[in-house]
This record gives structure tokens, sequence and C-alpha cells, in this order.
């Protein structure tokens, strides 16, 4: 259980972190979404008592993090997968870390099973590619066997294999009853791993709700019509309550009709249709639309792709089932 | 690489249950050694100190015999007697040595800062002045042993060089017996001073440089200066010096102006540098976003 009440972070006159309250519950798989500079490890390494929070408090199992008597095993952290000294082996790293809590080296040989970092564990971390240090972050945040988990970023850099790795063994913790949670960057990921969602953006907490209510809530169906009637059509279809909006001579993109019903308006007419596709925006699109005003770098095609809302799908039709692609 | 493995172990309990682990001082202790030890740096450096000294040892009584052989009078050699000649020559290769501790004793901690260890390190051990008190402890009694088993070595070494001339250090003078424990004390004290130098700072290049400029450039300039102009001022600012002012704990009497601080007094103004230091570390370390 990790619990924030206002939870400020301030570097400067910016404001990172900005009054932000959340609850993550045991026994779930809980994904902290947002986009780069959002807020996310500021958070993190705040509930692991790294950084110091300007105001507000967080708690882990009912108390500060560095109160706690034996603190690996309430939580096992993977904030940085890169916080291992380079010139140190990872069985190393990690019967050093198990020393601190005197947790036995059996235990160690036993994470360093889980993690597949058998053939690479007496080697210098410096050597190691970004998928075995995040390995090792993992196998050293479940020395402890902690209560609780908290995974910033973990599949930066996995391959697909380690992805679905990371995401069964984030789920079969929380079916254990562990608290786990978890940041993206990528919906998509968070979709598949996650029961709940909390998603920040430039500091404050946009969305706090299962799943389902992110991703059904978020989703935008547009059908795209392409005729040489368009400016008629848009004014009847607008007329009648739709949204239209037109990239192009011919091509609308409409919102709030389904296409039977612009079909059926377009054959009373005797207007000729070109196309009429339903598209289903992609959970990125989703979740661009609700991070839209809080992109902290945010490029100029971006705020074009994010001015058409969900428009911007249109250039390829992506029902919602195609989530793997944004593994690529 | 496999993905296959998915329990956390069979022996995994349920997240309801007390862990039997516990988070104590001797623990953090261990694991300080564990890492110090496990580095390739620690291992060169702690190298370095001692064949640096051992090599000095030997230049140095070969120097020594030289002069001897040849008629010369421990005057040739700017020293009023022979006395305490023989613990010179074991001691001599402190002033190089310090460099290669005062290495070891900041990289113990800009090494975790460069990597990012850091993080891991105060994860694990969230109070942080423990990991700092440990990592303290470990720096300071592995100087401590290297740098008597240094200094023993060069007595052994260069002892069939001296004896021939009646050179060897006489351990039964108070002056040889402080020289001798001098040399491991500033050393170490060396050691634990770049310690605090290497929290305070954080950066490798930059701790290094400034303990360089602190024990060896700024030393040396300062007796330059003194040597040259005798000015009063000069040989205040050395006796409250860490480096000038705690080395005299080593050189004492034979080699060091009247007017220098007394070997004791000495070491315990490097004593207390380091103290103060230590005391600004601890308080940035608990302070600091990490």
């Amino acid at each position: 259980m990790i619990e924030a009440r206002g939870l400020t972070k301030r570097y400067g006159p910016k404001t990172a972190v900005d009054g932000v309250s959340f609850t993550v519950r045991p026994g779930t798989v809980t994904g902290f979404l947002g986009p780069n500079g959002a807020g996310k490890s500021t958070t993190m390494r705040m509930i692991m008592g790294l950084d110091r929070p300007t105001a507000g408090t967080v708690t882990v199992n009912g108390r500060p993090y560095a109160e706690h008597r034996s603190p690996l095993t309430e939580v096992g952290a993977l904030l940085d997968a890169k916080a291992v000294h380079t010139g140190r082996s990872a069985y190393n790293h990690l019967l050093a870390m198990a020393a601190t809590h005197g947790i036995p080296t059996k235990r160690v040989d036993e994470v360093i099973e889980m993690t597949g970092l058998q053939s690479v564990a007496k080697k210098r971390v410096g050597g190691f590619s970004l998928g075995m240090g995040q390995r090792l972050g993992i196998a050293s945040a479940l020395l402890g066997d902690p209560k609780t988990l908290i995974l910033d970023e973990p599949v930066n850099g996995l391959d697909p294999e380690g992805v679905l790795w990371v995401r069964n063994l984030a789920r079969y913790l929380a079916s254990e009853g562990r608290t786990v949670f978890l940041s993206s960057h990528l919906m998509s990921e968070v979709a598949l791993t996650a029961d709940h969602i909390v998603v920040i953006g430039k500091g404050r907490i946009i969305a706090d709700a299962p799943v389902g209510d992110i991703v059904d809530g978020a989703q935008q169906r547009t059908v795209r019509v392409r005729t040489p009637h368009a400016t008629q059509l848009a004014e009847l279809l607008t007329s009648d309550g739709a949204t239209v909006t037109s990239d192009e001579p011919s091509l609308l993109v409409v919102t709030g009709r389904d296409a039977a019903g612009i079909g059926e308006l377009a054959a009373a007419q005797g207007f000729v249709l070109h196309e009429l596709t339903p598209v289903t925006s992609t959970l990125e699109d989703a979740y661009m639309a609700l991070t839209a005003d809080s992109v902290e770098y945010q490029t100029e095609s971006a705020q074009q792709h994010v001015g058409h809302g969900a428009a911007g799908a249109t250039a390829a039709p992506a029902p919602t089932d195609s989530l793997e692609g944004a593994q690529r | 690489m496999s993905a296959t493995t998915l329990a956390p172990g069979a022996t995994s309990p349920t997240a309801s249950r007390t862990s039997p682990y516990r988070l104590s001082f001797a623990h953090v202790l261990r694991s300080e050694w564990i890492k110090f030890r496990s580095l390739r740096s620690t291992w060169w450096t702690l190298g370095i100190t001692v064949v640096v000294m051992v090599g000095f040892s030997l230049m140095f009584a070969a120097v020594v015999t030289s002069v001897s052989g040849q008629g010369g009078s421990p005057e040739d050699m700017g020293m009023g007697s022979t006395d305490g000649i023989g613990v010179m020559v074991i001691t001599v290769g402190y002033s190089f040595a310090q460099l290669a501790v005062a290495v070891l004793g900041a990289l113990t901690v800009t090494g975790e800062y460069s990597t990012g260890m850091i993080r891991s390190t105060l994860s694990a051990v969230p109070r942080r002045l423990p990991a700092l008190a440990a990592k303290m402890i470990v720096v300071g009694a592995v100087t401590a042993v290297t740098t008597a088993v240094a200094v023993g070595l060069s007595y052994l070494v260069t002892y069939p060089i001296l004896s021939g001339d009646g050179l060897t250090a006489d351990f039964s003078s108070a002056e040889d017996q402080r020289a001798l424990v001098g040399a491991v004390l500033y050393l170490t004290a060396v050691a634990l001073f770049s310690v605090a130098v290497g929290v305070l700072l954080r950066s490798s290049a930059g701790a290094i440089f400034t303990l360089v400029a602190v024990f060896f450039v700024l030393s040396m300039v300062l007796g330059i200066v003194q040597g040259v102009t005798g000015a009063d001022w000069v040989q205040t600012l050395m006796n409250s010096l860490p480096a000038s002012a705690g080395e005299q704990v080593v050189l004492g009497g034979g080699m060091s102006s009247p007017d220098a601080i007394g070997p004791w007094q000495g070491f315990a103004v490097l004593v207390g540098w380091t103290a103060a230091l230590t005391a600004a570390a601890a308080v940035v370390l608990k302070r600091r976003d990490a």
C-alpha cells in the first residue's frame, strides 16, 4: 500500500510534482502513466525517501519508507537500471545489497536465476546491455521478497520476450497479494499490465481509475468518409449534431455518427461515397488526447497531431486490438 | 537469456508474513566491506600505496648509504644528526602514498555518485548516516592495516642496506615510535578526510583535484614560500592546514622548521579538519536529494 497526500516537489522555480495524492492498493498492478518529464520518476524517488518532498507526505505500508526497520523487505524498487556501480559484478552488487539486511547468499542466487542472469552474474555491470541492466535492477528489487514493488519504466530496453516476462512477473506478484506500482510512458503497455491507472501530466494527477474506464473513456470512435459532395455532406452532418473535421478536400472525419447512419444519410440525398471507414483511435491516441495539455517537451508535429485530436490516427485505420504495435 | 522463469522462487513466502531480514549496522558494515573489496580500483590504489612506500624507502636508503659511504655527514643531507634517519627512510614514502590513499577514500563515495550506485545504497539504508559511518570504518581500517604493512615491509627491505652503516631504525626512542605510528595515523586520517570530501563534492574529478591541491600542491608551495621568505604568516598558515600541520606527526623535529607546530598538535589539527568535514558531509548527505 502506497499513500501519497499532497506530494509536492519543486526544484527552484520549477514544480516537478504538484500536490499529488493517490493510493496504490495491494493485490493489484497499478500503472503510473505519463509523458517524459511529467513527474513519475520524481514521485517514485520521493516514495523511496531519495528525494525530500517540498510539501506533503507519502507512506509505504503505513510509514514513511525510511522509518521501516527493514526497508528492503517492505519495498523493492527499480528506480533506475543504472543505479549500479559499473565496476562491480552483478553477483557482488546483489551480495552487497543483500548484506545490508542480512539476506542470505541463497536468496541472491535465487533472484539471479529468477531474472535469467546466471550467465552474466560474474561479469562487470559496465558491459551490460540496457536489457540486462533492467533485469539486474529487477533482481535487486526482488531481493528482500518485498510486500511492495516500485518499478520505474521496467520494460525500457527489453526485447519482446523480456517485456512479456516483466508483464507476467508484475501480474504474478500482484496475485500473491503484493502491491505493484509500475510506471511507463506507453499507454498500451500499462493497459496490458495494470488493473488500475494513475495518469500524471506536468506534475498533476490527470486521471486515477480502473484501466477499463480510462481506456473506454478516452477512446474516440470516428468514421472516415470520402465523397465528392464533402461540403454538402459536412453541413448535413453538422446540422444533425455530429462533429466533422477535414484534413483535405473530399475527405471528412466524422465523430458522433456511426458508419451506417452516415451511409443512410448520404443515400437519402443521393451523395456518392468513395469511402466509408469506421476508425477506432489507438490507445496511444487516447493517451495523447488525455495528456495533450500536459506534455513537457512538445514537438511541432506532436502539436499538430494533438490539434487534430483523434483525426491524426486516420492515416492508418488502427483497431484497438493492435496493441502490440506500440512495442515496436 | 531465458524469460521463462516466472515465479519468485519456491521459498517465497506470501506478502503478509513478517520477514526475518533486518537492517542493522553490522549488516551495513558487511555490505560496505563487500562493496569495497569487489572493485578493482580498491586493489589498484592499495597496491600503489604499498609499492610507493616501499619503493621510496629503498631509494632513500640507497641515497643515505651512498652519502654515508662517501664519508658524508648527516649535515650533507640537511639533517642535524643521524638520529631518526632509519625511521625517516621507512616513512619517507608517505607524502606520495597519501595521494593513492586520498584517491581510494574519495572514490569510495564519488564512484557511487558517478555510477548512480548511491541510489541503491541509500534505498537500502534510507537513514543514510550508517552507510557513511560504515564506509569510513572500512576505509579507515583497511588504510591503517595497509600502511602498517607497507611500513613494516619498508623496514624489512631497507634493513640489509642500512645495517652496514648502523643507520637502521631504532624503535627504542620515543621520537622514532611516534614517527612510525604517525605515518600510519596520518595516512588513515587522510583517507577519512578524503571520504568526507568525496561526499561533499560528489564528483571524482573534483574531489581528486581538491585533495591533490590540499595534500600535495598547497603544502609544497607554502613550504617553498616559507623557505624563501621565512615570513611568519606563512608558518602560521602552515600550522593550521591539514597537510602541513598533520604531517608533523611523521616528520617531527629533524626535518621541520623550528617554528612548526608540534607533532601531536599538528596531527590534532588534521583530525580537527577531518572531523569538521565529516560533520559537514553527514549534514549534506542527510539533507540532499540522492
